[in-house]
């Protein structure tokens, strides 16, 4: 009885700790940011995704580097590092002055305890990233020294992203619910399928933010998204999913709009396990086959830039291979005529999200027209997308956002979804991780290449960063390259 | 008992018939002919307006919106048949049986019955989606499912109602079969009613397909669905509210449609009216 | 008619307990292992075994379900498997917006229907009665959502009167509530609202046509004060039982509106759920929306026995 009144009590106060979420406009030094995907907890380190990242990286949590807008390592919480000759061991001096949000401060022991927790205690795929590290000395309170069991341009890189996170023994508690970092801002409130609130946090090393509020609201769905900034409900949207609506921003003096790069490559990925598609004619024949120009014109309103390989812009190996197998029905129909395969009917299996839904409308109109059948199958994403795509490998095609910064390796790893597995590419790819960073450039623009000849997946376009704010803020990234949404670079206009 | 012939024309029945008619020669139609491919995807004819060459215009791929209404109006009447022949087909015996056997069975029947009756339409589809994949096909055996109960209410009621007559329990009396007293008494005359509630539920169900559509639970692209056009209308709405409007008016059309020919049957069939009026 | 309600309140039971084993039934065949997607894209085996085993689902489905129902007995739904925070406590959370949204919705319907159904009835041979008529029905041929687009784009857009979504809890805000709630309620309101006034017709026109009400009127009462007189309990019958049903259409209905406002209710709790397959998050919310569509049942039929005249005298 106690228990039904607990409830009825519980019940009556209806949702009061769901979601408070539209009294921020009222604040000036607050700010309301909308996204698309909401995290399920703050656990990076055990639970798989970009939205965890995207909220708490640079945000709440602090690596030794930070990645910018531009693709370039630049120091956060090292000062600055000292690579040895044989590019095997690496000498960072530590800030000082930084500690933890929980009072704790942040010294060398914290560097050595969070590499070594990757290895230890993380449990998602990300953590091989750690595995080339071999050893992590404290040489002294702000120096310590990490030793690799082989030269990797990669590790560094790398170490701007969710693994280089530095975390505090006695933060690591309760880590899904209560997130302990270095960073400017501290978690302050979070209402399940609404938002969470991040408190400028007042022990931070660096500079104050710009704002002592924010406010992250989740929208599920792209126009609700919108129509929350239209409705001055929210102060910026940090992605707008549906691009035929940016006009509506463009033409409205109340909004400042950016159109930048993410390294997301929508990829028409296909399955190189099994016939045809282990065929690298019938590949190129389905590459040649699609206009992406029209895709990207009808599919993404034109916003975002075509690619001709797993590159964007902002990495250094980038060249402009858009000719490679580009656009040519004639001589697709002609290698499906060749390899056997004029009767080809392929199922499309995608996510069910915005971009793949409408990508995989213009896949099917095109191949029909070089006479491949196609039949689109959506599936839930993440869970059944993840299981019988990813993991089990049941697909012919697929077409999927592939988000992570450098993840062309994947091209490395014959027991990826695509089956792609070519000993040159590994070898490739091998070395310009090992290599000098000019060798690295060099090495990483034959993969490239090879990719883009043998037509391991049809790179459709690279997703636009599309951002649209009130007037009143300013430093909106013109990029999205990272794993985090930045908050330290925003500004209030004007100052 | 006979049915009661009401009135020779309500304005309702003709309305619906005129209404629902209008879907099904569409719909007919697109098999023979329809003015583009409504799947054909056309960067060049982004965004036109309506006009000669396409009647309402084109949508953000190119597509004829036309046409796609054309080819929705099949996928409008293949979920309602699937649904409501679902329905009928195990609710209408269902409650005849219910009916016709042992008090005590046909009680156990309805309870059966009125519990499923407690997992709504949407959310039964929105599992079996999950269950099964989701597809128009499996959406709407789930709305099938669910609209079972109705029928077999009114199935039992009709029946309940002919088996008190006198000819009927003269034909038991004379040793007829309970199959044979079902299938030549008591089904002809609770005809009129099965297809009042078909017409309802025939709405009911192109509504949840549309909601389906639209939560991404319904029919699978490119086909063209109404609800799937509106859903895909969404972030166009304030620039090109065509795209949401064509579709929108096309269900309403088709729900208005079945739901005053059902009206319209009803004042014929329902025996109860002729007592009331 | 105490045995009448008794009889009642022990279907209620026992379909209850049916229903609860047919969920659990239906969601132990849906495909995607949940351990794998609690862990990602890269899960080992060893690792996927073990949380198999902490989630408990390598055991047998009957030991599964009788523990699983045992704590829902106690407020204890389980463990989320996305999560991994209990799913009890949420589900209460939500199950009270969404309760909200469904009562202001219900009362939206009320205001249109009761005025709206009452007016047609007493005019339903002229005219301005036919228009109204008219009107309900094009209300019932417009899917909810596609009222909630419309108004959004209206209201919040291009006038930015109300919110276009999100929710602000009562004692946070009552103002920010109620603006916010005001959007979601219509929406859910003006379709129930247009079907809810072909039940108030049509049950208002059977009672005008009783005896009673004639000698009333017969004694120079309008029509409008004879209703509220003599009639209106009468008329509440099959308006109360459609009510009820309609109690359950509102409560699905939500999940539809819920997406569209981005309101964080059971609806869009679910359909994440769903997309997560977050097993036991999806049975206990399926559970818990199957147990509230009985239990307005149950209460309808008890209030069916009480209202009607005809059933009290029987008993």
């Amino acid at each position: 009885m106690k228990r039904i009144s607990l409830f009825l009590a519980a019940l009556l106060v209806a949702g009061c700790s769901a979601g408070s979420t539209a009294s921020a406009p009222r604040d000036p030094n607050a700010i309301t940011i909308g996204f698309s995907a909401e995290p399920a907890n703050f656990d990076f380190t055990r639970t798989d995704g970009t939205a965890i990242p995207q909220a708490l990286l640079y945000n709440v949590y602090e690596g030794l580097v930070k990645l910018d807008e531009n693709g370039q390592v630049k120091p956060l919480l090292a000062e600055s590092w000292r690579v040895s000759p044989d590019r095997l061991s690496y000498e960072f001096s530590l800030r000082a002055n930084a500690s933890f949000s929980n009072g704790s401060p942040f010294t060398a022991d914290n560097v050595k305890f969070s590499i070594e927790r990757v290895k230890t205690t993380w449990g998602i795929s990300q953590k091989s990233k750690m595995d080339v590290v071999s050893r992590v000395e404290v040489l002294a309170p702000t120096k310590v020294r990490v030793t690799l069991s082989r030269p990797s341009n990669n590790w560094l890189f790398d170490m701007t992203t969710r693994v280089g996170a530095m975390f505090s023994p006695d933060g690591v508690a309760d880590l899904p619910n209560n997130p302990v970092g270095t960073g400017p801002y501290d978690v302050a409130a979070r209402n399940r399928g609404s938002s969470i609130t991040l408190k400028a946090n007042p022990r931070y090393w660096g500079p104050k933010p710009a704002y002592e509020t924010v406010y992250l609201r989740y929208f599920k769905d792209s126009t609700a998204l919108n129509n929350a900034l239209l409705s001055n409900g929210i102060d910026v949207v940090s992605a707008v999913a549906a691009p035929d609506s940016m006009p509506q921003f463009e033409n409205d003096t109340r909004f400042n709009v950016t159109q930048g790069i993410t390294n997301g490559e929508v990829v028409l990925s296909f399955n190189g396990r099994k016939a045809p598609l282990n065929d690298v004619r019938v590949r190129r024949a389905l590459t040649q086959g699609i206009d992406r120009r029209v895709l990207l014109d009808t599919a993404w309103a034109g916003r975002g830039e075509l690619i001709g390989s797993m590159v964007p812009r902002t990495d250094p190996w980038y060249t402009d291979l858009t000719g490679v197998n580009a656009y040519n029905p004639e001589n697709a129909k002609k290698l499906l005529a060749e390899a056997g395969q004029q009767n080809l009917n392929l199922r499309l299996r995608i996510p069910n999200l915005p971009y793949a839904v409408t990508s995989a409308q213009v896949v099917k109109s095109e191949l029909n027209k070089i006479g491949v059948g196609v039949s689109i199958e959506p599936l839930d994403f993440p869970a059944v997308w993840l299981k019988s795509v990813f993991t089990e490998h049941d697909f012919d095609m697929s077409i999927i956002q592939h988000v992570e910064p450098r993840d062309i390796t994947t091209f490395g790893n014959t027991k990826y979804y695509w089956g792609y597995d070519s000993p040159k590419v590994r070898r490739l790819l091998a070395e310009g991780d090992r290599g000098s960073p000019e060798q690295q450039v060099t090495a990483m623009r034959e993969v490239a290449a090879t990719l883009a000849d043998d037509a391991a997946a049809c790179w459709l376009f690279l997703f636009p960063n599309l951002i649209a704010a009130k007037k009143k803020v300013g430093g909106l990234p013109l990029n999205q390259i990272s794993e985090a949404f930045d908050l330290t670079i925003l500004r209030r206009a004007g100052s | 008992m006979t049915l009661a012939v009401r009135r020779s024309s309500s304005p309702s029945l003709w309305v619906g018939l005129g209404l629902v008619g209008l879907v099904v020669v569409t719909a007919l139609a697109s098999f023979l002919w329809t003015p583009h491919d409504p799947t054909l995807v056309d960067a060049a004819q982004r965004l036109r307006g309506p006009g000669t060459d396409y009647v309402f215009g084109t949508d953000k791929f190119g597509r004829d919106l036309f046409s796609q209404v054309m080819v929705g109006a099949r996928t409008t009447l293949f979920v309602g048949v699937v649904a409501v022949g679902v329905a009928a087909l195990i609710g209408t015996p269902l409650g005849v049986f219910a009916a016709m056997a042992p008090k005590w069975l046909g009680e156990f029947v309805m309870r059966v019955n009125d519990l499923v009756l407690a997992f709504p339409a949407l959310l039964l589809a929105i599992v079996f989606g999950a269950v099964f994949g989701a597809d128009t096909l499996t959406a709407m055996i789930a709305i099938g499912i669910a609209s079972v109960p109705s029928f077999a209410r009114i199935a039992r009621s009709g029946a309940l109602g002919v088996m008190s007559t006198e000819y009927v329990l003269a034909a038991r009396s004379a040793g007829r079969s309970r199959t044979a007293i079902a299938v030549r008494h008591v089904l002809p005359n609770i005809a009129g009613l099965v297809i009042v509630q078909s017409s309802v539920s025939f709405a009911i169900a192109v509504l949840s397909e549309a909601a389906l559509s639209f939560l991404g639970f319904g029919t699978r692209p490119p086909t063209p669905s109404w609800g799937r056009m509106l859903q895909e209308s969404q972030e166009l709405l304030a620039v090109e509210p065509r795209l949401a409007l064509v579709p929108g008016v096309a269900i309403a059309i088709a729900v208005l449609g079945f739901n005053l020919l059902g009206d319209g049957l009803r004042d014929r069939y329902d025996p109860r009216l002729e007592v009331r009026r | 008619m105490t045995v009448q309600i008794l009889r009642r309140a022990l279907i209620f039971v026992v379909s209850a307990l049916v229903a609860s084993v047919a969920v659990f039934g239906l969601l132990a065949v849906l495909p995607g292992d949940p351990a794998q997607v609690a862990l990602g894209v890269s899960a080992t085996p060893e690792l996927l075994a073990k949380t198999r085993q902490e989630f408990g689902i390598d055991r047998p489905l009957a030991t599964q379900y009788f523990e699983w129902i045992g704590g829902v007995f106690s407020g204890d739904f389980g463990n989320s498997y996305v999560t991994r925070e209990p799913i009890g406590p949420q589900l209460v959370d939500r199950l009270g917006v969404t309760m909200w949204l469904v009562g202001a919705g219900m009362l939206v319907a009320l205001l249109i229907a009761l005025p709206a159904g009452v007016f047609a009835a007493v005019r339903h041979r002229r005219a301005s009665g036919s228009v109204i008529s008219g009107l309900s029905q094009l209300g019932v041929a417009v899917p909810g959502f596609v009222a909630a687009i419309i108004l959004v784009q209206v209201f919040a857009v291009q006038l930015r009167w109300l919110p276009a979504g999100g929710w602000t809890p009562p004692i946070v805000d009552p103002l920010d509530f109620l603006s916010g709630l005001l959007l979601p309620a219509l929406s859910l309101g003006l379709v129930q609202g247009a079907v809810l006034t072909r039940y108030v017709r049509s049950s208002v026109i059977d009672v005008l046509r009783e005896d009673y009400l004639r000698t009333a009127r017969a004694k120079g009462l309008t029509p409008y004060r004879a209703l509220l007189r003599h009639g209106l309990r009468n008329a509440s019958v099959p308006v109360v039982t459609v009510l009820g049903l309609q109690l359950a259409t509102l409560l699905i209905g939500a999940v539809v509106i819920e997406r569209v406002f981005v309101i964080p209710g059971l609806g869009s709790m679910l359909l994440d759920a769903v997309s997560n397959r977050d097993l036991l998050t999806v049975q206990g919310i399926v559970l818990v929306l199957v147990l509230a569509v009985l239990l307005v049942n149950f209460v309808v039929d008890v209030l069916y026995t009480v209202l009607n005249p005809r059933l009290r005298q029987a008993s």
